[in-house]
């Protein structure tokens, strides 16, 4: 792996693409991420209640796919890297067990004092191609933080 | 069903930019550290030392910040009011739809946080697939000394 500085990183043009970023949600992951965000509603542990609801599964909650967008776009800025903001919207369910993927974009790209300012479109599939969520962050890199380029 | 969204409809409207504030208490270092793990959040602890910041989605994704009501008081879907930002609505189905925010400064462990939540629209639409309440829930979540942390603008369906 090489490394360069931000200013110097091929990275940083409209249209460069981000991720592949996979997620595998597991019943053990789904039920941790309710607890530790106090979220009782059974879609997302009892699968005999979600079935009720016409779910094939429990479902991953809307917010743990909205964290796994941010993930990706703090996993691409890199170390030094933070959200300035971030939007999602849920386009599609979830269930434990689907494979999804996190994609996106370079939107655009401009200076901030001593952050380079960064639009990412991003994108969450599941293995069958559908849209789950859809969204857009802005993350601040500081000029100087090495970039992996990967 | 339509009934039903139409009495909550009714009830909640009133509730428009109605603001109630409350005080989430102080941020834990267990607290960030559990959340960075179930969310797989790019996150390293700091040293023991050093002061963790969280994870930036931590704040906006708690759903419940005191001890909750007992299960008996649980909706038969297991939610409670704090599910939906303080606002009552029992017998419907809810979704989650998204977030807009924007992030201000970072929150860090030992910070006391204070949450001001506010309906600021609600909507009955009738869609292909039936009725359906669109909810928009601004949260401003602030510092005890009122300097913003995140602002989180909320869309939940409830069918």
């Amino acid at each position: 792996m090489t490394k360069t500085v931000l200013s110097e990183s091929p990275r940083l043009a409209v249209g460069v693409p981000l991720g592949p970023y996979p997620a595998r949600p597991t019943t053990v992951q789904l039920f941790r991420f309710s607890a530790v965000t106090w979220n009782a509603h059974r879609i997302h542990y009892d699968r005999e209640y979600a079935e009720t609801e016409g779910y094939p599964g429990v479902l991953v909650q809307a917010h743990l796919h909205g964290c796994y967008l941010a993930n990706a776009a703090l996993d691409w800025a890199g170390p030094g890297g933070r959200l300035c903001s971030f939007r999602w919207t849920n386009r599609s369910i979830a269930v434990a067990g689907d494979e999804l993927t996190v994609t996106g974009q370079v939107s655009s790209v401009s200076q901030d004092g001593d952050s380079t300012l960064v639009g990412l479109q991003l994108e969450e599939h599941d293995a069958q191609g559908t849209l789950c969520v859809s969204g857009e962050a802005v993350v601040a890199i500081p000029m100087s933080a090495p970039v992996d380029h990967r | 069903m339509t009934d039903l969204l139409a009495s909550r409809y009714e009830q909640l409207k009133h509730e428009v930019g109605k603001e109630r504030v409350e005080d989430l208490g102080v941020i834990s270092r267990r607290d960030l550290e559990r959340f960075a793990i179930a969310s797989q959040a790019p996150w390293t602890a700091p040293a023991d030392d050093d002061v963790a910041t969280a994870p930036p989605m931590f704040l906006s994704s708690v759903m419940g910040w005191g001890a909750g009501p007992p299960e008996t008081e649980l909706d038969g879907d297991g939610t409670a009011p704090s599910d939906t930002r303080g606002l009552r609505l029992s017998g419907v189905r809810l979704m989650g739809a998204g977030q807009d925010l924007e992030f201000h400064t970072a929150v860090r462990e030992g910070m006391r946080v204070v949450a001001r939540t506010s309906l600021r629209d609600i909507e009955l639409k009738h869609g292909k697939s039936g009725a359906l309440l669109l909810l928009q829930i601004l949260r401003q979540f602030t510092d005890d000394h009122e300097r913003p942390l995140v602002t989180c603008r909320e869309t939940f369906i409830a069918r």
